[in-house]
């Protein structure tokens, strides 16, 4: 049984990459809009001057393209399951449903990994050069980065399965994630404000921050694992 | 239908018990000072704010609960309770915001400030409407009531988060508005704050069961309709 | 297996109810029927049919009575009951973006079949795909995707098949396909057929089964049944309307 849920976990897992390389319409619309919002954030802060330093603002600002990045990108990882009834051929079949919604959830952080990865760099080649750098090792934020998808898709793989049967499921989806995403965004933020700015004491903050995202991925993961198989037997 | 005459009777006692409240915070609880001796008039809200805060946050415990029974036992009774214990929970929610505005600007002379407890009600607020907004736009009854039992239950595990990583980043910024209220009670502030909480949550209770008496009526209607039409 | 499914009863049904609040999808349906049959299930719009095939394929479970499906009860026993029941929908349940070869892969692992390669291949020869095998499902037209979610269905060899109105939707010429598969497949299999075409639904039964507003109305061997009673019965019953 346990060797046939992980057969049936990496089934589902692969079969969400290869449609994803087929039709890349997750990574490429979550990328492009990405894009689009540095564009509008150069908008944003064009009259700050030169004196603003944009190390302040960042993390607020990569976290707020990522979390609505990630909505369009949740929503699209349903949208196909739901088209042509595949979901209920899925369900049809002895697979448990948890293993359903890991596979699920995983394939989302995978590719919201991915775009984060791609345009985090491009942020910066934007934003950042000729300025201050970055205070802490870089690879502090790639632990934020993992630290706050794993919260991210486990909470927005159940709640785009259960908006992707709304009506305005787009819409649904934020009106319902991103209360919800209050204090993991929060704490995401303040540990990339503390890899980001650097100084004395910074990299304790960063691991209190971290200690709430690893938290929060925890607790609510935990929650959306265990009301996974009500939300979709209906 | 039988009557529930305690909901009457807790009706009329926490209308009697929040109006002698009122008048106690007013008449009888002594009034406090700020460190520097004026009096702190604003702090008289605290005994309609805290019990109607406490009381929203009791009854979400009410949706979580009933959310829970309804995904073991799929009877549609639990979602009904659900529903409308987050009613009243949005009741006292809405209460919550509007005092906290209210003292925010007497206190801090701005009427909003992201406060710890303000930014926890204010999400709270959104998603409680959020829980309402998800009922109204999913067809499916059964699916509906799965649905706001799952989200009603994440709403009430994600409250207490959000409190308490607001209050833990206060603590680690240095204090920009002074929050002290004075630690101690009086006993005559301590018994007008326990009178207004009672009667607070003895409306909360009245609220909830005059509203299921409603819903039982109309699930009555419904069932008398599908009778006729057979 | 199918011999052992023709033997005994294949689909049993107790009092079966299904209500939600004061509806009732469902209300107290019983009924046998034995290993090989072909029922078809007739009724209005709303009339319970749809949630009779969900609460018998597990994905819905009952409010009250049990209904078992090869002797494993719908939910204590939902998962090998699973195993044994394969769905024929109106819509494909195939994924477009994947090739024939890659979702009958894919449903193949799922249910843990041992030698998936040589089994799909197998599968898509009998439906004359093969061809076709390496195309992503999106470019099929309508009769190849009912064929494709013929072979998906049988995959691992159900004793049961459900089929929800399996012939909306399609033309004449893949009607006539689907016909011949389900004559080929028609002597291994217990047959649960949804449907809104009398004609069709009569042609194919050796069960009749006519559900309004949730309530068995008509359940008759074929052989016993009188046709043109049987169409008033009917018609009375779409009278009604939705409960």
């Amino acid at each position: 049984m346990k060797s046939n849920s992980w057969r049936q976990f990496k089934a589902i897992l692969r079969k969400d990459i290869v449609m994803e390389l087929r039709t890349k319409e997750m990574v490429s619309s979550m990328g492009l809009y990405a894009i689009l919002t540095m564009v509008v954030y150069q908008i944003a802060l064009a009259e700050a001057g030169e004196s603003f330093d944009v190390r302040l603002v960042m993390p607020g600002l990569i976290w707020v393209a990522f979390i609505f990045m990630s909505m369009l990108g949740l929503n699209r990882s349903f949208v196909h399951e739901k088209d042509q009834g595949c979901i209920e051929a899925l369900l049809l079949s002895p697979v448990d449903r948890p293993v359903i919604f890991f596979a699920k959830a995983t394939g989302n952080l995978i590719f919201l990994l991915i775009v984060e990865f791609l345009s985090l760099p491009i942020f910066s080649f934007l934003f950042m050069q000729g300025r201050a750098g970055y205070g802490n090792p870089v690879w502090l934020l790639a632990v934020v980065l993992f630290g706050a998808s794993v919260g991210i898709a486990a909470v927005g793989t159940l709640l785009a399965t259960m908006t992707v049967n709304t009506k305005g499921k787009d819409v649904m989806l934020a009106v319902l994630f991103v209360p919800l995403m209050y204090p993991l965004l929060r704490a995401a933020v303040g540990a990339t404000f503390a890899a980001v700015i650097g100084g004395p004491g910074s990299v304790e903050t960063f691991w209190a921050f971290m200690a709430w995202v690893v938290g929060y991925d925890a607790i609510m993961g935990l929650v959306a694992y265990g009301l996974y198989e009500f939300v979709i037997g209906v | 239908m039988k009557r529930n005459p305690l909901a009457e009777i807790m009706l009329v006692l926490g209308g009697l018990l929040t109006t002698a409240a009122y008048f106690m915070t007013f008449f009888w609880a002594p009034p406090t000072a700020y460190p520097d001796g004026r009096v702190d008039f604003a702090q008289k809200i605290f005994y309609f704010h805290v019990p109607v805060a406490e009381a929203s946050f009791l009854v979400l415990i009410f949706t979580a609960y009933y959310g829970i029974r309804f995904l073991m036992t799929r009877q549609r009774i639990y979602d009904t309770k659900a529903k409308i214990a987050t009613e009243v929970a949005l009741f006292f929610v809405l209460l919550t915001m509007a005092t906290g505005i209210l003292w925010t600007k007497v206190e801090w002379g701005v009427w909003w400030q992201w406060e710890p407890r303000l930014t926890t009600y204010f999400i709270l607020t959104l998603a409680v409407i959020g829980y309402f907004v998800l009922r109204n736009s999913t067809e499916d009854e059964e699916r509906r009531a799965v649905y706001a039992s799952a989200f009603g239950i994440l709403v009430f595990i994600n409250a207490p988060i959000s409190f308490f990583i607001t209050r833990w980043l206060e603590s680690i910024h240095p204090i920009v508005f002074g929050g002290g209220k004075g630690s101690g009670l009086e006993t005559t502030m301590l018994v007008t704050f326990i009178i207004a909480q009672v009667g607070m949550l003895m409306l909360g209770y009245a609220f909830y069961q005059l509203r299921l008496r409603e819903e039982e009526f109309k699930e009555r209607v419904e069932a008398l309709k599908i009778e006729i039409g057979g | 297996m199918a011999e052992s499914a023709q033997a005994n009863t294949a689909v049993q049904v107790r009092d079966l109810t299904r209500a939600f609040g004061v509806r009732k999808a469902l209300d107290r349906v019983s009924f046998d029927l034995p290993g090989g049959a072909f029922l078809s299930i007739f009724g209005p719009n709303g009339a319970g049919k749809t949630t009779l095939v969900r609460v018998l394929t597990t994905l819905l479970n009952p409010s009250s009575g049990t209904a078992s499906v090869c002797g494993s009860d719908v939910v204590t026993e939902a998962v090998q009951l699973r195993h044994r029941i394969g769905l024929i929908s109106h819509n494909p349940l195939l994924y477009p973006d994947l090739t024939a070869e890659e979702n009958l892969l894919f449903f193949s692992e799922m249910y843990g079949l041992d030698d998936p390669k040589t089994r799909v291949r197998e599968l898509l020869e009998s439906v004359e795909l093969d061809h076709r095998r390496l195309d992503v499902v999106s470019t099929f037209s309508r009769g190849m995707l009912q064929r494709l979610s013929i072979a998906r269905a049988l995959l691992h060899r159900p004793d049961v098949l459900f089929l929800d109105e399996p012939y909306s939707g399609l033309d004449p010429h893949a009607m006539d396909i689907l016909d011949g598969l389900i004559a080929q497949i028609r002597g291994d299999h217990t047959f649960v057929m949804i449907s809104h075409d009398l004609d069709k639904g009569l042609e194919l039964c050796s069960h009749a089964l006519i559900l309004a507003r949730g309530k068995v109305v008509l359940f008759e061997k074929r052989e016993e049944i009188d046709v043109p009673e049987f169409r008033a019965t009917y018609r009375a019953t779409v009278g009604t309307g939705v409960a």
